[in-house]
């Protein structure tokens, strides 16, 4: 009797990360571990002042120390700039503009010999006035910056529906607040790095912990003066990137200059500290925000401007306004919007692209208004969010199509798990209650949503990613893709996928992802793109194979390939389950036949989502993802403490693939959000950073976590991978707006700024606003 | 600054090593860059993090804040230790079946971490697991899935015989 | 800037102290304080390290003749899992308790704790209201000779004590506590102990029928060195205490510090967390019964 095989599915299953062996015995490779021949230590001189012009830099005495190989300065280099405004030349050679920047380089046998070269190059400055808030930036007679942009405006933004005039005009009320947002820095445990080597043709080989390994290249050759065809960029394990890896710093062709210099492969490693001191941060936005509503509780209009604090250079923090105005147009149901924000130069830090980039601003200010505006109308926050909440099918005025949209069962869900309406009644009993000793601690309850693109983002022409798969003689399945592992686990997702496409066990495919030279195009790991891109890539690639084999299969066993399936590694009939063949014998059957074949198939997947017009109208994601998260908090109204007790989130993630993996990614994502809120604060003072350790900038640690009872919505996207959404940055976004909308359920106290640390909300609740004695 | 060296010798992972060290140097950069033993992480360099954390004579300690020099005649587990001959120790096991790294940077303090948790009393509460690791930061997890795989791991070994660290 | 040109790791008292007698050199212990101070060259180095770690004498918790006695090199871990310590002097395990991480703990001692002298050190503030002595060695007449003072006497500075360059410390002592001694230890922070004090507080004194017949208190992170805080105590002793009284000393505790603003926080917040604390303190004491 033959055995009869029953259909299973990878899909929804807790499947342990592929890489986890290798990260759980110390054997995965980071950039800090590999070791090539030969390797020289690179480091990098930054600047001592935030603004000034360098007068002389003299490094012969760096030169002439012994073991050190390479010296160099802007003079050494090409001097084209990096970044979103192509502002940042890698070495700065005539000004300074802020503290982290690198103004000399030198490669050396050692690290000590490397420090002590730094420490003999001689720097003569003089110093220039320096701005640091961007409102005086924009005052005239202000510093400048950069001499082409005499107003130190180097971006504006523009977006508007509907017409706010009509809508203050429908309004019953309208409210106006100014909200202040702060620095926070990703802190990835892996420190940055990068090693490059050439070969003796001029090819380069880049080690780099980029998240966008195509158009790295791309975006780099100009820089250091070496076309694009002859850069090989591999990635090693990467500790950690949640965006900071998205754009290239200067250290990365500073590296890249040093292994020219010195036809030796050159290693530039960040310390902890260097990591605080030149890293990107996440962009401090300055937002004013004004809302309406009918009495009904209607939403009428929006209208919001911010103030972008640039920094010194324009890297991808200037291009949050993208994110922020979709929330603001978007979060909700909102007839009139209009949206304008400037971004200004400083001699403050400079902002990259953080997990959630600009919606964790942005939701902040919209989702405190919506509790404010349901206060004023006399709704609770829950029916005020319903009455305003989009439905499927439904199409913002931005442009946005929501073909699936569980923002309402996200809303119900937590609500009702967590008990919200009655806590919060009962909390705003209390919170005129006495506050001293003994019975200081109040109680808040709060709740924040969120709406993020969750199919991709078309900001460049394309936003495909594309596939490789071979199936071996042994039915060993190998799928080389153009995404990136950051460690959320994107391999084990498309494995899952592929897997279920071929009948066959996650442990029988391995995942390929990591060298231009072998894998195929891909736009890169952001906007939460890489489950439902390189899914779908996967998929596509695989469903060609599947294709393939079943066809093959049926010539062989002389049955209609529509009646086969493959299960366990195995063609069975589909109907019965009858096992008739075995995969791996059918491949070497293809091999060794007289017209031999190999099974290998290619997927290059394009969403069907567009690019913005000018107007920055479209449907810019195949598929946009919500989410809901409900906080319970205490605080400590003698010390100003918080407590988060307990977190309720419901993600619609169209469809569940890896339990494990998403519940990783939502439980990280709440203590990120949690430490934006209440714990991380950059402090930075004059333009210089006054806490770089992880002693003065707190992360959250085991014993603060909260709760999290998480629930999942499944809207099945049509478009998206057996149904599922990107939602990888999603979990972060709205952990904060539901945090102090929270805080005035416990203390009636609204807090505008962020970070809500201990002597912050003392103050606040002492309503002595950073002016007590 | 000039430093003279010292040549000590102690026990790495059940075997002897005999090496000379700059009498200034950390514990992680001896292992790191002088025994390329790379599994133990730089994370921070000042006792921060737990990314370093390493065993000596089976208590957990900071690998960034030792002496290497301290190391002689001691006895010193890395995360290239852990495993044992069946492979994966149980606490290796509960981080691949929990989904407990994800970046896996902080992952072999962790374990470290987590192992001297188990040796030193198998009866421990889920709050005590959190201060227990309070020492490990992880940017990715938000520790749920950590403190899962740490208590799975001492429930197993609870039914099992005691594991050598 | 010197060079290290000699290390030693000597296993007892005599040795250690003729090492010191012969010239400057740089001790360390669990080395968590000296290694990242020596990375960033925040130490001037001295032309000899010693690693004092191998002294088994100094290490350990003992009680003889009504003194207890905890050695130089006892790991705050030790402290923290000392069940003698526990019952009869909690307040330094409490201390314990909020230090560090687990990992910091086991390396820690006791020693380099007061040695390095913090305004923040957490070890020292209980060890204040206890009245503790400090126990200094150094090699003097071909033997070792032992001074001891108090404490509170013992500290000059930022990381400036009264040691010589010849001593080291080898043991703290204190009375054994008397019965009905109460002894607290409170330290700010967000997080349960990996936090650098932003203040502290610590109270013992012997409580008798809701009133402090003696009562020490010491404050961390509010002056220059860790505090004895002589006004409130004033204040403390002898009074029935009841919800007013515990406003008015956690006020006069309020004036008697005078913190600087940082990174951490601002004098004004420094001062309000002394008041607070000190307030739900005695709260607690008052509630608990004798
Ligand atoms: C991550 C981290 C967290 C920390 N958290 C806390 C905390 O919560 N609370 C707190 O108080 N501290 C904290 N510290 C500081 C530090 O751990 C303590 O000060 C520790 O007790 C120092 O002890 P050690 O043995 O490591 O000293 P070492 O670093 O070895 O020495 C410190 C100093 O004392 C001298 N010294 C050491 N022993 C003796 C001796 N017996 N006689 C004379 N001199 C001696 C040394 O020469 C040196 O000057 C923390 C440190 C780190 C790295
Ligand atoms: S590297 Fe040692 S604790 Fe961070
Ligand atoms: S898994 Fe990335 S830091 Fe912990």
């Amino acid at each position: 009797m033959t055995a009869l095989i029953e259909k299973e599915t990878l899909i929804g299953k807790r499947v342990p990360k592929l890489d986890a062996p290798k990260k759980v015995t110390g054997a995965a490779q980071y950039i800090h571990d590999i070791e090539l021949p030969g390797m020289l230590v690179g480091k990098i001189r930054r600047s001592e002042r935030v603004h000034a012009r360098i007068v002389r830099i003299d490094t012969t005495e760096a030169k002439a120390l012994p073991g050190v190989h390479a010296v160099l300065t802007a003079a050494d280099t090409p001097g084209v700039g990096l970044g979103h405004g192509k502002d940042n030349p890698p070495l700065k050679g005539d000004k300074v503009r802020c503290e982290r920047d690198e103004i000399a380089a030198v490669a050396a046998e050692t690290e000590d010999i490397a420090e002590q070269a730094l420490k003999l190059i001689r720097v003569e400055y003089e110093d220039l006035p320096a701005v640091f808030s961007p409102a005086e930036a924009l005052e005239d007679g202000a510093p400048i910056i950069h001499e082409q942009h005499p107003k130190n405006i180097p971006f504006t933004y523009d977006y508007h529906h509907g017409d706010v005039a009509q809508g203050e005009a429908e309004s019953d009320v309208v409210i106006e607040d100014n909200y202040r947002l702060h620095f926070v820095t990703h802190c990835c445990m892996g420190v940055s790095g990068a090693i490059a080597q050439f070969d003796s043709e001029g090819n380069l080989t880049v080690h780099s912990q980029t998240q966008v390994p195509f158009l790295y290249k791309k975006e780099i050759a100009p820089v250091i003066a070496v076309p694009p065809e002859k850069i090989r960029v591999i990635q090693p394990v990467i500790g950690g990137a949640f965006g900071s890896k998205l754009d290239i710093y200067p250290f990365e062709p500073i590296c890249i200059f040093l292994a020219r210099a010195t036809r030796r492969p050159v290693r530039v490693l960040f310390t902890r500290e260097e990591e605080f001191l030149a890293s990107p941060t996440r962009q401090p936005v300055e937002l004013v925000l004004r809302s309406g509503v009918k009495s009904d509780g209607t939403l009428t209009f929006r209208n919001c401007r911010t103030l972008h604090d640039n920094g010194g250079y324009t890297s991808w923090g200037a291009t949050t306004p993208f994110v922020i105005m979709q929330t603001i147009s978007s979060l909700y149901r909102v007839p009139h919007c209009q949206y304008h924000t400037t971004v200004v130069y400083t001699n403050n830090p400079y902002s990259g692209s953080f997990r959630g980039f600009g919606n964790l601003q942005a939701t902040f200010a919209v989702e405190s208004h919506m509790d404010k505006l349901a206060e004023a109308v006399g709704m609770d926050p829950l029916a005020f969010r319903m009455h305003n909440a989009q439905q499927p099918e439904e199409t913002t005025p931005q442009g946005m199509v929501f073909h699936t949209c569980g923002l309402s069962e996200c809303l119900s869900i937590t609500t009702e798990k967590s008990g919200f309406l009655a806590k919060h009644d009962a909390n705003r009993e209390t919170q005129a209650a006495p506050t001293r000793t003994g019975s200081a601690v109040k109680r808040g309850i709060g709740m924040a949503s969120l709406l993020h693109v969750g199919g991709g983002a078309k900001i460049y022409r394309s936003d495909g990613c594309g596939t490789i798969l071979k199936v071996d003689d042994h039915a060993h399945v190998t799928v080389i893709t153009g995404s990136t592992e950051i460690g959320q686990g994107s391999e084990t997702v498309i494995a899952q996928l592929v897997g279920e496409e071929l009948g066959l066990p996650v442990s029988a495919i391995t995942v390929i992802n990591s060298d231009t030279e072998i894998t195929p195009w891909d736009v890169g790991v952001h906007a939460s793109r890489t489950t439902f891109i390189a899914g779908n890539s996967a998929r596509g690639a695989a469903r060609k194979a599947r294709d393939k084999l079943l066809i093959a299969a049926g010539e062989k066993l002389k049955v209609d390939p529509e009646t086969l399936d493959l299960r366990k590694g195995l063609v069975v009939r589909s109907d019965s389950g009858e096992s008739l063949l075995e995969l791996g014998k059918l491949i070497r059957s293809l091999h060794f036949a007289r017209k031999a074949e190999v099974v290998m198939t290619s997927d290059y997947y394009e969403p069907p989502s567009v690019m913005q017009d000018s107007e920055f109208k479209g449907d810019v994601s195949a598929s946009y993802a919500f989410g809901t998260q409900v906080v319970e908090l205490e605080v400590d109204t003698g010390t100003g403490v918080i407590r988060i007790l307990k977190v309720t989130s419901a993600h619609d993630v169209g469809k569940v693939i890896n339990a494990l993996s998403i519940e990783g990614q939502i439980e990280g994502g709440v203590v990120m959000g949690m430490g934006y809120a209440i714990a991380e604060h950059l402090i930075v003072k004059d333009g210089r950073m006054k806490n770089p350790s992880f002693r003065d900038y707190k992360l959250v640690t085991a014993p603060e976590i909260p709760v999290v009872d998480m629930h999942f919505i499944e809207t099945n996207d049509p478009e998206g991978p057996v149904g599922a959404k990107g939602v990888g940055e999603a979990p972060a976004i709205c952990t904060a707006a539901a945090i102090v909308n929270a805080l005035y359920n416990a203390t009636g106290v609204r807090f505008c700024e962020l970070p809500l640390t201990p002597e912050i909300v003392l103050r606040g609740l002492k309503q002595c606003g950073g002016h007590c004695p | 600054m000039k430093c003279i060296k010292q040549e000590i010798s102690f026990t790495l992972n059940g075997g002897a090593v005999c090496v000379d060290v700059p009498v200034t140097t950390d514990t992680l950069t001896m292992l790191r860059d002088r025994l390329k033993l790379t599994g133990t992480k730089y994370g921070c360099g000042e006792g921060e993090c737990g990314a370093c954390t390493i065993l000596v004579d089976g208590v957990a300690v900071n690998a960034c804040l030792m002496f290497a020099v301290d190391c002689h005649g001691r006895e010193l587990t890395t995360i290239e230790g852990v495993q044992t001959e069946d492979g994966l120790s149980t606490m290796q096991r509960a981080f691949v079946s929990c989904g407990a790294t994800q970046c896996g940077f902080c992952t072999p303090g962790l374990i470290m971490q987590g192992t001297s948790l188990l040796n030193r009393s198998p009866d421990i509460s889920v709050e005590q697991i959190k201060r227990g690791i309070e020492g490990n930061l992880c940017r990715c997890t938000g520790y749920h899935k950590v403190i899962d795989a740490i208590a799975t791991a001492l429930d197993s070994n609870r039914s099992a015989p005691k594991e050598h660290s | 800037m010197a060079n290290v040109e000699r290390y030693e790791a000597p296993e007892s008292l005599p040795e250690l102290t003729q090492i010191l007698a012969e010239g400057p050199a740089t001790m360390f212990a669990g080395g968590t304080d000296v290694v990242p101070q020596m990375r960033v060259g925040a130490r001037p180095v001295r032309p000899t390290l010693i690693n004092i770690n191998r002294l088994a004498d100094l290490r350990g918790i003992s009680e003889s003749n009504g003194v207890v006695r905890i050695g130089g090199l006892t790991s705050v871990a030790d402290i923290l899992d000392c069940a003698f310590l526990k019952q009869v002097a909690s307040v330094v395990v409490q201390a314990a308790d909020c230090f560090a991480s687990g990992q910091v703990r086991n390396a820690a001692t006791l020693g380099g704790n007061i040695c390095n002298a913090s305004p923040a050190g957490d070890m020292i503030i209980p060890l204040l209201v206890l009245d503790a002595e400090v126990e200094l060695a150094s090699w003097r007449n071909a033997c070792v000779a032992r001074r001891r003072m108090p404490l509170c006497d013992f500290f000059t500075g930022p990381g400036k004590t009264c040691i010589e360059d010849a001593e080291v410390l080898a043991a703290v002592q204190f009375p054994v506590p008397k019965p009905h001694t109460v002894g607290r230890f409170r330290k700010f922070g967000t997080r349960p102990a990996l936090d650098i004090a932003v203040v502290s507080v610590g109270l013992a004194g012997v409580k008798e029928n809701g009133c402090f017949k003696d009562a020490r208190v010491a404050f961390g992170a509010v002056a220059p060195t860790p505090i004895r805080g002589r006004n409130t105590e004033a204040a403390l002793v002898h009074v029935e205490l009841d919800g007013d009284r515990i406003s008015d000393i956690a006020q006069v505790a309020e004036q008697e510090v005078s913190p600087i603003s940082d990174v951490r926080a601002s004098a004004w917040y420094r001062t309000h967390l002394i008041r607070e604390l000190m307030e739900r303190m005695l709260h607690e004491v008052h509630q608990t019964r004798d």
